[in-house]
């Protein structure tokens, strides 16, 4: 074989090889959970489709959780396009924004998610991405030991008496859908060994205080269910307000009163679920993913026939959950956008959002799309009802900063209830943080 | 040298110095253009001249000299403490580890275990509900100290670190204790010298040379700590537990400050290098 041959010949190759790299949409996905699997079997769905040519078939691709976001922000900033499609979550869609194009929903996206969900995904009234997940928090609590507080009257006037001492007034317990978060705060009180040596458990709650920016996300709806928010319509910085005053303290009061583990500053969801299926804790605000293990008999023996959700506690403002969503928006510099957009289309219809919730995911759904799964994913017909009725996104929380607000407040929130800096500096730090932040 | 030997040479040569060039000098230039210029990741390929302005936000930054009295009070803390007890252990064990030199393999094998491997074993072993060490304080004691609360934390971090280190200062040194010649002990011991005067007297000098290279190297392993603490506490409550490496990082990756995370870890970089120097310069004098 002469030389020219052989460099033809890799030039074929070449071009042969970069064809088939182009003959896809890869899609970066969410790894390693239900997201991943559910991601799997919609894929097959859309590539099994007659009108999906073969250059427009999905090719899904995963890289590590850990530190997923850094990693994606590095290759986005690098202009990769590597993928076509890749994930996107509500409190960074500012930060990626830059890196994306904005994409076409069908028709029937309004009916299947609803505004409020189809809002995880937007940045400046631009939807940049197609809703695949939604994530809020319900308060687990044991139903046996509520059942029994509620039943007893020498309960009752313990109760009124720790109420009292720790909150101010005497209080009477109510059950969890009633609660607001002094009932919340009352309740985990009485369920603490360190106040209520009856206590049948050891601990009232459990908070996850770690210095994390996912665990402000379950702490924000209580300052929010007082009327906290980031900024108001005019772009000041709110967050110095007795809502989170309300709420800082009330945190503090129950972690140094005893009622979460001493060891909470460093606990976030694993570490939360590890406390709750123990059998010590009586309720806990968490996330909505943890529903399959709590409920679930093998993976929590003791405690899952007695574990029950609803929404989270309510204020003077009423009841609050933090949402967000993962989804799947398009790279700017994808080498195949028309797939791309093809595809998110599609994944934005009714049957792509049945077919995903079918195969293990946790679309937020409305309407028809919610009924055709209510009977077999039962735990996400109170996803849809509390996103539309309580859900919540703080003003300037999708915005490029979002996430360092989030670090920030982190950081000033926890050396608060470590006891390092006192409630007045907290809240002056973090505004002047956040006014820097969210300056444009 | 001949010419045609030097051509070989650089020709044979050539590829190493390439790759150096690729690996260390292209980024190490480019960390000192964002050193010197506004840069966010949007802006990674047009970043804008900023002279030494984020020199001057890091050292004007509260965080950054709290993360650095954290990473400087880690280091010597750990530092002294695994050699402390690294060096009790070479010549308390000396006997056995003599009779016995496989169990030197056992003590040692913390060290192989990775650093984040490690803090994420030790977020199981101090949980509350699932940690044997705490389950086991219940079961003694019907209590547990909170392990990472905000007054613990730095305790545990130190004792996790100490306890995966002190192995290497064990071996260091017991190396050095089993290079001593026996000729000197019995002539100790022959001049009637006790124990302590002579461990203290005769063993201790001749491995103070170790001592030193083992506090030099656990210290700097100690400053520049990342793993095992992001991977326990992360930056801990209110900051608490944020190395300087942790501080770098941060404020790379999650605060999107790529200028002055990249100025910081320059400085970081300028200090060490002034350490190194001068340590080369004791341990040659010492040589000398």
């Amino acid at each position: 074989m002469t030389i020219r041959q052989t460099m033809i010949g890799i030039a074929g190759l070449t071009a042969l090889c970069a064809g088939s790299v182009n003959a896809e949409v890869t899609v970066l996905g969410w790894p390693g959970g239900p997201e991943e699997e559910a991601l799997r079997v919609v894929a097959e769905i859309y590539n099994a489709r007659p009108e999906v040519a073969e250059e427009d078939r999905v090719d899904l691709l995963f890289f590590g959780r850990d530190g997923f976001f850094d990693k994606l922000q590095a290759d986005l900033a690098a202009g990769s396009d590597a993928f076509d499609v890749n994930l996107l979550a509500t409190y960074s869609i500012g930060r990626y924004a830059p890196y994306m194009e904005p994409v076409e929903l069908s028709d029937q996206a309004e009916d299947v998610f609803g505004e409020t969900v189809l809002s995880t995904m937007r940045f400046e009234d631009t939807q940049y991405g197609v809703p695949t997940d939604l994530s809020m928090h319900f308060l687990f609590y044991r139903q046996d030991l509520i059942d029994a507080l509620l039943a007893d009257d020498t309960a009752r006037e313990t109760y009124a008496t720790i109420s009292e001492e720790y909150l101010g007034e005497a209080m009477e317990p109510v059950a969890p859908d009633e609660m607001t978060w002094r009932d919340f705060a009352a309740t985990a009180l009485y369920f603490t060994a360190a106040v209520n040596p009856d206590s049948p458990v050891r601990y009232g709650t459990v908070l996850q205080m770690k210095n994390l920016l996912f665990n402000i996300m379950v702490f924000q709806s209580l300052p929010r269910a007082y009327g906290g928010d980031w900024m108001d319509d005019e772009g000041n910085i709110t967050v110095d307000s007795d809502a989170y005053r309300e709420g800082l303290e009330l945190y503090k009061l129950l972690y140094d009163a005893g009622a979460t583990p001493p060891d909470s500053l460093s606990y976030e969801f694993p570490e939360a679920n590890a406390a709750f299926t123990s059998g010590q804790v009586a309720m806990m605000v968490q996330w909505s993913g943890a529903a399959g293990a709590l409920l679930d008999t093998d993976a929590a023996p003791v405690t899952a026939e007695a574990t029950r959700s609803v929404a989270p506690p309510a204020g003077p403002e009423g009841r609050f959950t933090h949402i967000h969503g993962l989804g799947l928006g398009l790279n700017a510099n994808a080498q195949n956008p028309e797939g791309a957009k093809a595809f998110l289309e599609w994944l934005s219809t009714e049957e792509a959002a049945v077919e995903y919730a079918r195969a293990g995911g946790a679309p937020g759904l409305t309407g028809t799309a919610i009924e055709a799964v209510a009977e077999e994913r039962p735990d996400l017909v109170p996803l849809g009802e509390y996103a539309s009725d309580y859900g919540y996104v703080m003003t300037g929380a999708t915005g490029a900063n979002a996430l360092s607000v989030y670090e920030l407040q982190a950081r000033e929130f926890t050396g608060y209830w470590g006891g390092s800096q006192d409630l007045d500096a907290t809240l002056s730090a973090t505004a002047d943080g956040m006014a820097d932040l969210l300056k444009d | 040298m001949t010419r045609p030997a030097r051509l070989e040479n650089a020709i044979l040569t050539a590829p190493l110095v390439v790759f150096l060039l690729l690996l260390l000098g292209f980024p190490t230039i480019l960390d000192l253009v964002y050193a010197v210029s506004e840069v966010r990741f949007e802006t990674l390929r047009s970043p804008s001249f900023a002279g030494l302005s984020n020199f001057t936000a890091v050292l004007g930054d509260p965080e950054f000299w709290r993360a650095t009295w954290f990473s400087l009070r880690f280091a010597i803390v750990t530092a002294l403490a695994e050699c402390a007890l690294g060096l009790f252990l070479a010549v308390y064990l000396a006997p056995l580890l003599r009779r016995a030199p496989w169990l030197l393999a056992i003590l040692i094998m913390p060290m192989i275990v990775a650093p984040a491997m490690m803090g994420l074993m030790y977020r199981l072993v101090l949980h509350e509900f699932i940690g044997p060490l705490p389950n086991l304080l219940y079961a003694w004691f019907g209590t547990s100290p909170g392990f990472l609360t905000a007054q613990n934390v730095f305790t545990t971090i130190v004792v996790i670190e100490t306890l995966q280190w002190t192995p290497f200062a064990l071996l260091l040194f017991h190396m050095a204790y089993q290079s001593i010649p026996e000729d000197i002990r019995e002539a100790a011991a022959v001049d009637g010298t006790r124990s302590w005067r002579l461990l203290t007297r005769i063993e201790l000098p001749l491995m103070l040379p170790t001592i030193g290279v083992a506090l030099f190297v656990r210290f700097i392993d100690g400053f520049r700590v990342f793993d095992n603490i992001w991977t326990l506490t992360g930056t801990g409550p209110g900051g608490s537990t944020t190395s300087l490496a942790i501080y770098i990082y941060v404020a790379f990756f999650r605060a999107g400050e790529i200028g002055e995370a990249v100025a910081a870890s320059i400085m970081l970089f300028g200090a060490a290098f002034v350490l190194l120097f001068a340590a080369a310069r004791w341990s040659t004098r010492g040589v000398r």
